[in-house]
């Protein structure tokens, strides 16, 4: 009610404001008339009387004006007048105001649309209900630092860690182990990516299903009718989004199960992709099995919990867990609690083969834009002042006339503030387009191969928050901007102005210091930007034309394998199985008859990123010894990859099929152990190999070729000692296709092929390897990039305007001077040096402390880049060649206008 | 004019506020009432007034509300709020202060520093 009052009041305060000024004339005036009553009494005249005492009373509309000023109401009118004014002027000047406002609009833009990627995967990332609340625990193996992986329990012991922390309100647990599954229903066979939950899973994330219901804790009961939740990608991609899907029966894994409900786009189960959600029949009399797949965990904690107290807690659980069952956890650990987000963003334990950052890589993307935005906003504090120098005398003239120097800066305060209003809805245009274009370069590593999972669910859109502080910037851009030309006129002093010419006389030097050191800030922060953009495009450059020792290009990787119901054994094993190996035998050769397969190889990882590890090798006569990959592979697998042999030769065929204990090493290994000698016939012995037997056990390969190094931990790191076996020794499940076509489009006809042979094998991924490369290595600094590129170009064309302006301006201040020294036998050649000079220094002071900074800056960057030193001395040529060469040429068109000035038309200027 | 004082900065929203406190007055009123009780050793310039009427009734130290003078013509009569009068207690008592420190220092002897 009150409110309703106070709108009232305003209201009328503003729409009757004649009233206030009427009621106003009315006291004045009564004054007046009894100061003259008064006067008469005293014996003067009416006439004289009243004459008198408007003489006594003193400038009546002074003191009205003083009395308005008492009012808010006239604030708020003079502001809407100052605005007024200020879309006047600046209609008058529309190429001005033109520049200004797309300079400023890709200032706002460009860093309204980082932010949003920043809000959107740190903030915002999780569509469950209180996410920022969400942790998962993550175990660290205290032998070796660094192998972190998040901690996974037997469904038994989550209970106990359930029962006995005090510092989540609920956990569930999820298992992904078993990865794909097929679905059947009448017609067809589905692949699935799938997730079984503990059944209060959906309660906890407390996302609504799109239709239908999520999984309910009474699904988990035995005897619950069996169900299954699916995703909204998998209802749209496989079914059509077919609006009578719900109650659909699909033989999933071998058990029929009914769909009963469809989740949200954005629900995506925090990041892990997957298709279906399955609940897990448990309940609390069902015995810890250790065959069993292990769960991991997802937990929020309690309001106000943090996570080192969270990390105590469940540190000490663990660790008496870890007592009952020694063989779950290594010998020595630790368990902390990290934020989901957290978690997501740092590949648990594969950061050193991925090698991505991108939470590093948002914070420097953000100073980035900072500095851009700054750019753009010294660029138009610099038109505002050249114009604030042209209309000096004006603004002297208005001050004469009794405007006051506040009146005067709030003028041009509200001149910088429209132009920021009007550049923040450009700038939110620009930023609505850029964001389109965004998640298709967001890194998402979020596969099953994956450690991290950023961005699964992650929306990068324009949402309330990102828009605030696209509001928050402008309010900063008009305050930036505006300073300057307000602080000049708030020191100016009127007498010279009104008595000088008006083209700025006196005060053009300190003025045109200002102006020149907005510019030379200009040149140096886009030196930093381009700086760190060509860091990081020569870091990019170089890792994608690292030696891999292979070559990726129209290879198909494809993995198949039983179903996980037939699974006991592993995979490995079930391919070194005879019956294993007839299915691969048969496959591998439907696989060659395909058009458009040149090779087929069998082998047991994705090039480039693991052999298997953990191995110890060593050779008779050497103390030595060292940690060695052991990659499993046939008689195709040289060839197919285009490796390069050095010495000996590749394994046979012969020697595959009959599973004999030879191997071929790398260039590495053979250097580290024989040194310069010859490896091809000596022994290497391995310690605890496993075979398709699974025990450990000691054995020996004979050395039968060296090959050249392949990359196997990544582009980025040299290759480890690895020793390449038959995969009948050791079990194969991967197959490599090479092909004349593209290899992607094989895929469906190698599903049909594996099928054809075996209708139960799931098919696990089939993508060209150059596609794992893009995703693991190529994908984090392509984002950065395809980010800071833009960037660093825009800044250079702010730099260019800017340069450009200032040193237009200059020329058209001087040019009565160009015509006296022309007159006077200059030649055309000396003025445009005198100018081209004068740019300049500007540049090169720009260089200089660009310079300066880049080189305490770029150890940020240290993180992002790869190859290169952060103070690369040839990236830092670069730059500056670049800016010389951008920075001349703008001054050089000014430069020329002032050469061609004809001596007689600059003397009439005046 | 000699034993005219010049008015100090800030006093005057005090001189008014005891003004109106011994009983409400149009403007005019007002400027008579301080003359009247500074024995006329106070001037004040008619205009700078009503700017300061204003902002006090905007502070809520004063209410205005339109009657009739004692020549009969229509005007606006001022007067003091309760929170006025708390506000002329206080700014009385501090003026009070300075004034008896001002004095005491002017007062001081050589001897006595």
């Amino acid at each position: 009610m009150r409110l309703l009052a106070y709108l009232r009041s305003l209201a009328s305060s503003v729409f009757h404001r004649s009233h206030a000024e009427n009621e106003m004339d009315e006291e004045l005036r009564t004054h007046i008339q009894i100061r003259a009553d008064d006067l008469e009494r005293s014996g003067l005249p009416r006439a004289e009387a009243e004459r008198r005492a408007h003489v006594e009373f003193g400038g009546l509309e002074r003191f009205k004006d003083e009395v308005r000023d008492a009012r808010w109401e006239t604030h708020l009118e003079n502001l809407f007048r100052d605005f007024r004014y200020a879309l006047r002027n600046l209609r008058k000047d529309r190429r001005f105001a033109f520049v200004a406002i797309f300079a400023l609009a890709l200032g706002i833009g460009a860093s309204t649309v980082v932010f949003s990627v920043f809000y959107n995967l740190f903030f915002n990332a999780f569509s469950a209900r209180d996410a920022s609340r969400l942790a998962v625990p993550v175990i660290e193996d205290t032998d070796s630092p660094g192998d972190r992986s998040s901690l996974t329990l037997h469904l038994a012991d989550l209970d106990i860690i359930r029962e006995q922390n005090r510092v989540f309100e609920n956990i569930v647990g999820y298992i992904t182990a078993g990865g794909i599954v097929l679905a059947n229903d009448a017609s067809e066979t589905y692949q699935f990516f799938d997730a079984r939950v503990t059944p209060d899973a959906f309660e906890f994330y407390g996302v609504p299903a799109l239709r239908g219901r999520g999984i309910v804790p009474d699904d988990g009961k035995p005897g619950a009718p069996p169900v299954f939740v699916m995703s909204y990608k998998t209802w749209k991609g496989t079914f059509h989004e077919d609006p009578k899907i719900l109650g659909k029966t699909l033989t999933i894994d071998g058990e029929p199960r009914t769909l009963v409900g469809v989740m949200p786009q954005r629900f995506q189960a925090y990041g892990t992709q997957d298709d279906i959600w399955v609940p897990i029949s448990r309940t609390r009399d069902t015995p810890r099995e250790d065959g069993e797949f292990s769960a991991e965990i997802l937990a929020r904690l309690k309001p106000g919990v943090t996570l080192q107290v969270a990390s105590a807690d469940v540190d000490v659980i663990v660790r008496r867990l870890a007592l009952l069952h020694p063989h779950d956890f290594p010998e020595r650990f630790t368990v902390r609690v990290q934020s989901v987000t957290d978690y997501m963003l740092s590949p648990a334990g594969m950061a050193p083969v991925f090698h991505s950052d991108i939470k590093h890589l948002l914070y420097d993307l953000l100073a980035a834009v900072a500095m851009l935005l700054l750019i753009a906003c010294s660029n138009v504090a610099n038109l505002l002042l050249a114009r604030a120098t042209m209309r000096e005398k004006e603004m002297a003239l208005r001050s004469a006339l009794g405007a006051s120097r506040g009146r005067l800066v709030r003028q041009l305060l509200a001149e910088s503030s429209v132009l920021a209003i009007a550049a923040c809805a450009v700038g939110c245009l620009f930023a609505w387009v850029g964001v389109k274009f965004v998640p298709a370069i967001i890194p998402r590593v979020g596969d099953v191969y994956a450690g991290g999972r950023v961005g699964g669910e992650t929306g990068v859109g324009l949402n309330p928050p990102v828009l605030f502080f696209a509001l928050g910037l402008t309010v900063l851009a008009t305050l930036i901007c505006g300073l300057a030309p307000a602080l000049h006129v708030a020191r100016a002093d009127l007498q010279p102005q009104l008595a000088g010419s008006g083209k700025g006389g006196n005060n053009d030097f300190r003025h045109g210091k200002l102006r020149a050191a907005l510019v030379v800030a200009e040149v140096a922060l886009s030196i930093v930007l381009l700086v760190g953009a060509g860091l990081m495009m020569r870091s990019f450059f170089l890792l994608t034309h690292v030696d891999l020792g292979f070559n990726p290009k129209n290879v198909l990787f494809a993995v198949f394998r039983p179903p996980p119901s037939h699974n006991k054994t592993g995979t490995v094993q079930i391919f070194a199985s005879p019956q294993g190996q007839v299915v691969l035998r048969q496959v591998v050769d439907r696989l060659k008859a395909l058009p458009g397969v040149t090779n087929v190889a069998v082998e047991d990882t994705i090039v480039g990123y693991g052999p298997g590890r953990g191995y110890q090798a060593s050779v008779a006569g050497n103390p030595r010894s060292e940690e060695t990959g052991i990659l499993a592979c046939d008689e195709n697998f040289l060839q197919t990859l285009e490796m390069r042999l050095l010495r000996g030769r590749w394994l046979s065929e012969r020697e595959v099929r009959t599973a004999q204990y030879v191997g071929v090493v790398n260039q590495r290994l053979a250097r580290d152990f024989f040194a310069d000698g010859d490896p091809v016939g000596q022994l290497i012995y391995v310690k605890a190999f496993t075979g398709p037997s699974r025990m450990p056990q000691d054995v020996e390969f004979r050395i039968i070729g060296v090959v050249a190094d392949v990359k196997n931990v990544g582009p980025q790191q040299p290759a480890i000692p690895t020793i390449f076996l038959p995969y009948t020794v050791r079990g194969g499940f991967a197959l490599l296709l090479k092909t004349s076509v593209d290899p992607a489009s094989l895929r469906h006809a190698v599903q049909e092929q594996v099928w054809a042979v075996d209708r139960d094998e799931i098919i696990g991924v089939a993508s060209p390897l150059e596609d794992f490369l893009q995703k693991f290595t190529y994908a984090t600094p392509e984002f950065g990039l395809a980010i800071a590129m833009p960037l660093a170009s825009v800044s250079l064309l702010l730099v260019v305007v800017g340069i450009f302006s200032v040193t237009a301006y200059t020329v058209s201040l001087r040019t009565q001077e160009f015509g006296i020294r022309m007159a006077l036998g200059a030649q055309q050649r000396d003025i445009l040096r005198m100018v081209l000079s004068k740019g300049f220094t500007l540049i090169a002071s720009g260089i200089l402390f660009g310079l300066l900074a880049s080189y305490a800056l770029t150890r940020f960057l240290a993180s992002q880049i790869w190859g290169v030193s952060a103070t690369d001395p040839w990236t830092f040529g670069g730059v500056v060649v670049l800016i010389v060469i951008v920075g001349l040429a703008a001054s050089l068109f000014p430069a020329r206008r002032a050469a061609r000035v004809d001596p007689l038309v600059a003397l009439r200027y005046e | 004019m000699t034993n005219q004082a010049q008015l100090l900065p800030g006093t005057l929203d005090l001189l008014i506020l005891k003004a109106v406190s011994l009983g409400a007055l149009h403007g005019y009123g007002v400027l008579l009432r301080i003359g009247q009780i500074s024995g006329g050793a106070l001037l004040i310039e008619q205009g700078a007034l009503y700017p300061a009427l204003f902002r006090l009734v905007r502070r809520g130290l004063l209410k205005a509300s339109w009657g009739t003078s004692d020549n009969n013509r229509r005007a606006k009569f001022y007067e003091i709020t309760s929170a006025g009068r708390k506000r002329l207690r206080e700014e009385a008592d501090g003026w009070n202060r300075l004034v008896a420190a001002i004095a005491s220092a002017l007062g001081a002897q050589p001897e006595e520093v």
